[in-house]
């Protein structure tokens, strides 16, 4: 086990204990990259950190169903994914569904924060903070336009480092499946983002040769 | 070159999805509930499945017992009739532990992986009953000496596969419910497979028709139709 899926497991252990303190660990540990899955699946920063909470109770609710020992960060994905099923369910039986600006379906307009975990408008330098900025606005409109199945194979795969295998078990999915989602989905996000010209090959090990770019602790804190 | 491209579509992505930002404070609701919170009992790894197993099993003992046997057990080879129960059997353990028991150091169960193990377990049982298939000519019975038609037969058989799978599909989809937030119907049609196969091995020990096609509609159709119960139920049912 990776040495952040062993401290997840400790934590887990100490939180079924009933250790509140514990609880917080993990919540520290896992939260943002919980909420960025879940952000990156309902796109909307609102109704991801509302999602976040839900996870996190579900998770609460359900520790007794945890088994000592075993990778906390999968199952935790896991029910994250079905909660945001249920959001997106439910948002797909409302027929219009406003922006906190009033417009329907438009994307929020939050600043977006930088890879190394600082706001992209309070990044140091001006020019890469605007070529941020609009990188990750093409690429959440980009991401919008995929199916479902398909962005959560990228999402997991590619942006947090899960292996095919633990996307799979997260997604109720196969292998195999993933795999063709993730490279349809990064086929046609490269079309999307005018990037034609995709190398077959390069997307169609997802995940399995993906290259992490979730971040670490260090850069986390 | 394209690698160099491919980490920052992955980098925007990361940015997009605001990967690293810091997590709003918990919210009332569920800082409330950690505060208040005190130690719980975690659950063994086999202890759903060993549960399942014992409630569902009760029913195909007391038919082993208690139900005559088919008549032409003694008449056909004893190598083919364990082999034939060791396979029913196997169905039985693999689809039900896929469906039910995660792997070492996993939380959940692997749906996809519970599904491809009953479809691989029924594929398998019903080629053993397409190809190998034995009867004893004139000790084994055929429908029409019970006045029955073959399609009565086969409806008599799934009828009692649905009736020895009911507590297995029962107790499972309780467990699955607390178990299995994605993937529901998969790891229901492995249940369903485990719980119908269960029947078959049943009927190779108390059904009197032994024709090929008769096993193969009957005891691995009624395998099946569980199956295919156990996805609709659970597809259904599962919700976290």
């Amino acid at each position: 086990m990776e040495p952040e899926a062993q401290e997840a497991a400790a934590a887990m252990e100490r939180y079924c204990r009933g250790e509140p303190a514990a609880f917080h660990q993990l919540y520290a540990l896992l939260a943002p990259r919980i909420l960025a899955y879940l952000h990156g699946l309902l796109g909307d920063r609102a109704a991801a950190e509302d999602a976040l909470q839900l996870t996190f109770l579900k998770v609460h609710e359900a520790r007794a169903t945890y088994l000592r020992g075993a990778n906390p960060i999968p199952w935790i994905y896991t029910i994250a994914h079905r909660t945001s099923l249920d959001e997106i369910r439910k948002r797909k039986r409302s027929r219009v569904r406003l922006s906190p600006h009033g417009t329907p379906g438009a994307p929020d307009t939050e600043p977006t924060a930088h890879i190394t975990g600082v706001a992209a408008d309070q990044h140091p330098d001006p020019a890469d903070r605007q070529d941020a900025s609009n990188a990750a606005a093409g690429a959440l409109a980009a991401l919008a336009e995929l199916p479902e199945s398909q962005r959560q194979a990228l999402l997991l795969t590619k942006v947090h480092g899960r292996s095919i295998a633990e996307a799979a078990l997260i997604t109720g999915s196969t292998p195999g499946a993933i795999k063709q989602r993730a490279h349809r989905a990064y086929v046609t996000l490269r079309r999307l983002l005018g990037k034609g010209d995709v190398d077959a090959g390069a997307g169609a090990d997802a995940g399995a040769g993906a290259t992490k770019v979730a971040p670490t602790r260090k850069e986390l804190a | 070159m394209t690698a160099r491209r491919d980490g920052g579509d992955e980098r925007a992505l990361a940015n997009a999805t605001r990967l690293g930002a810091p997590p709003p404070a918990l919210s009332p609701e569920l800082a409330r509930a950690v505060q208040g919170m005190g130690p719980v009992r975690t659950r063994h790894r086999f202890g759903a499945v060993a549960a399942v197993a014992l409630a569902g099993l009760v029913w195909p003992v007391i038919a082993l017992v208690h139900l005559p046997h088919r008549r032409d057990l003694g008449a056909l080879p004893m190598a083919w009739v364990i082999v034939a129960a060791v396979l029913w059997a196997t169905a039985f353990t693999a689809s039900l532990t896929a469906a039910l028991v995660p792997r070492r150091g996993d939380v959940l169960p692997a749906a996809g992986r519970a599904a491809r193990i009953a479809v691989a377990a029924m594929l398998i049982v019903a080629a053993f009953a397409l190809f190998a298939s034995v009867d004893a000519p004139g000790v084994s019975m055929h429908p029409e000496e019970r006045g029955w038609s073959p399609l009565r037969a086969c409806l008599h058989c799934i009828g009692f596969v649905f009736q020895t799978a009911a507590v297995f599909l029962v107790a499972g989809l309780v467990a699955m419910r607390r178990l299995i937030p994605v993937g529901g119907a998969r790891a229901g049609l492995a249940l369903g497979a485990g719980a119908g196969a269960m029947g078959g091995l049943v009927l190779h020990f108390i059904c009197p028709f032994a024709s090929t096609a008769h096993v193969v509609l009957g005891h691995v159709g009624g395998m099946a139709l569980t199956a295919v119960a156990g996805a609709l139920l659970a597809a259904a049912l599962i919700r976290r």
